[in-house]
């Protein structure tokens, strides 16, 4: 082979080489636009001045931002979605952390089978889930005549069930990475079962705990399909009054509502981050 | 000894249980029951033991339509995500550069944010009077150029939501991929491709598997995007679900459709994991 067919040879895996390489940064540059582009026009909007959203608009303020207080159904909403969000968090710690505990620490009969049954919801739809609470808890209300739909309880009681499996999953995933030794030489130094579980193991599950802590809070603020079907007239969270508004109207109000949601979901992650790494929570 | 020990992890994870079993495993089974009764128009439901809520949806076109594009949607979106996904998690997992735990964290932020805001971005873009409408009107007046309410800005709303969990989920499959195996087959004169196909693909095979599972859950099951993007024409599972439930009153229906919904995606789901499993292990 002279030299020239070898270097042209060289020359056009070359340009193949560029060609693919091309592809593959039009490849990321249309996966970043498609996860951006949606919550870029969301900002965007939200600064509109008019109650239209038409383009190019006739102008931008932030004043919808200040308004938003003054639509109670978004203000009524936002309580009920931290009241319900902030006592799932706190019940599924309480659940789930002995859950995870037991799970890594003790070895008992169905062990194999328990772990499945716990992290299941995680498998199954959220309307499912949400439409088969709603038929227990309306026979439920027939046999006892006690009140429950679109009540605190009922609504507590089913995003506990959707929060407490990551709490166990974010937990035992943190207890099987730390050394078991510490605890055993607090044990062998004379601390009692109790003292080594509140002096050594829930420290060190100290990451495991933010980050359960967290998604606990987000998943159940964020739910939208289960909490759908539970929901009664005055009680509605506020993904779902945002979604009945959507349905009707887009305009820089809505927008401004979930911009400020989503700054502040953003600056906690964001503060969290310092502390823990998210991605290692994440992945 | 060990009794005591197996009272002390039945403590732990009893709660959890209870939760699990009295808000997932029995309303399930009485959604079960349900699906088998009867619809009646003044009465509403009519204890029966009746397969006829199942045959009238795997009998009537309408209904196999609706979860024939609710398949189609989420397997598209799940293909669309590994070709959009992979090229980032790859840049984000060999990337040297200080960047890149602020390009992590940019990928990670949006799993948190709800997907109301997603769809309003896109409402704002692809709606009549939208962006994209108002900037084909202004090149050619009197054209207009509405996408929203058609599939595509359905499957575009959803790859918008599930792209972030792929590029998580593969990031970290493929940090776990030894770099040495690539540059060994980089100096044993493979070319970028058939190092891809041969190297690294076979090697993040589970990742892409564990993120395809997950990325079509979340399509079977979407609600809100379909709901605010596909308009009134366009059906998919969990909206229909929902109607049958609120707007037709009709629960034995709404309980067959929510087991179909569950028994397919739960079948292929499981299905696509076993096949991965035996190539995996023939490999």
């Amino acid at each position: 082979m002279t030299g020239a067919a070898r270097s042209s040879e060289r020359g056009a895996a070359h340009a193949r080489v560029s060609l693919a390489g091309m592809l593959v940064w039009g490849l990321i540059a249309l996966g970043v636009l498609v996860m951006a582009v949606p919550l870029a026009m969301t900002a965007y909007i939200s600064l509109f001045r008019d109650a239209v959203v038409i383009f190019p608009p006739s102008g931008y303020a932030t004043s919808w931002y200040a308004r938003i207080l003054e639509f109670p159904r978004f203000g009524e909403a936002l309580g009920t979605s931290l009241r319900i969000s902030a006592l799932a968090t706190l019940g599924s710690l309480a659940v789930g952390i002995p859950a995870s505990l037991a799970l890594v620490r003790y070895n008992f009969v169905g062990r194999g089978v328990l772990n499945v049954l716990l992290l299941s919801p995680l498998t199954v739809p959220g309307v499912v889930i949400g439409l088969s609470i709603y038929v227990l808890v309306v026979e439920t209300e027939i046999a006892t005549e006690v009140p429950l739909i679109g009540s605190d309880l009922v609504l507590v009681v089913a995003h506990l069930l959707i929060t407490v499996p990551w709490v166990i999953r974010l937990c035992v995933a943190n207890l099987v990475g730390l050394d078991r030794s510490v605890e055993e030489a607090a044990a062998n130094l004379g601390a009692r079962p109790l003292t080594v579980l509140w002096r050594v193991t829930l420290p060190m599950m100290r990451q495991g705990i933010v980050a359960a802590t967290l998604f606990a809070f987000i998943v159940s603020f964020e739910n939208i399909e289960m909490t759908l079907f539970l929901i009664a007239p005055g009680q509605t969270t506020l993904p779902i009054s945002v979604l009945q508004y959507l349905e009707y109207r887009v305009d820089p109000l809505v927008a401004a509502v979930v911009m400020t949601q989503t700054l502040v979901i953003a600056g906690l992650l964001l503060l969290l981050d310092r502390y823990v790494k998210l991605s290692r929570i994440v992945s | 000894m060990s009794q005591a020990r197996g009272l002390t992890a039945g403590l732990l994870i009893g709660p959890a249980t209870m939760i699990v079993l009295g808000a997932l495993v029995a309303p399930l089974a009485l959604l079960a029951r349900y699906s088998l009764n009867r619809y009646d128009r003044t009465n509403f439901m009519i204890e029966a033991f009746t397969p006829e809520n199942y045959l009238r949806f795997l009998y009537d076109p309408f209904y196999t339509g609706v979860l024939w594009t609710t398949l189609w949607i989420a397997l598209l979106t799940t293909a669309l995500c590994l070709l959009l996904g992979f090229p980032i998690a790859y840049r984000l997992a060999r990337s040297q550069s200080r960047w890149k735990s602020a390009g992590v964290l940019l990928v990670i932020l949006p799993l948190f944010i709800g997907s109301t805001v997603r769809a309003l971005g896109w409402m704002g873009m692809l709606g009549r009077g939208g962006l994209v409408d108002s900037a084909v009107a202004a090149a050619s007046p009197g054209s207009s150029f509405p996408l929203l309410y058609t599939p595509f800005a359905v499957v575009l709303g959803i790859l918008s939501i599930n792209l972030p969990y792929m590029v998580l989920t593969l990031q970290s499959v493929i940090e776990g991929i030894d770099a040495r195996v690539e540059e060994a087959a980089d100096s044993l004169g493979a070319d970028p491709s058939r190092r891809f196909l041969h190297v690294v693909l076979p090697l993040a095979l589970p990742g892409l598997a564990t993120g395809s599972v997950l990325v079509f859950i979340l399509a079977m099951n979407a609600y809100a995007t379909p709901l605010l993007l596909g308009g009134a024409r366009f059906q998919m599972m969990a909206p229909m679900l929902f109607r049958e439930y609120a707007v037709n009153n009709n629960w034995p229906f709404a309980a067959a459709i929510a087991f179909i919904l569950m028994v397919t995606t739960l079948t292929l789901t499981a299905a696509s994991s076993a096949f991965v499993q035996r190539r995996y292990k023939a490999a």
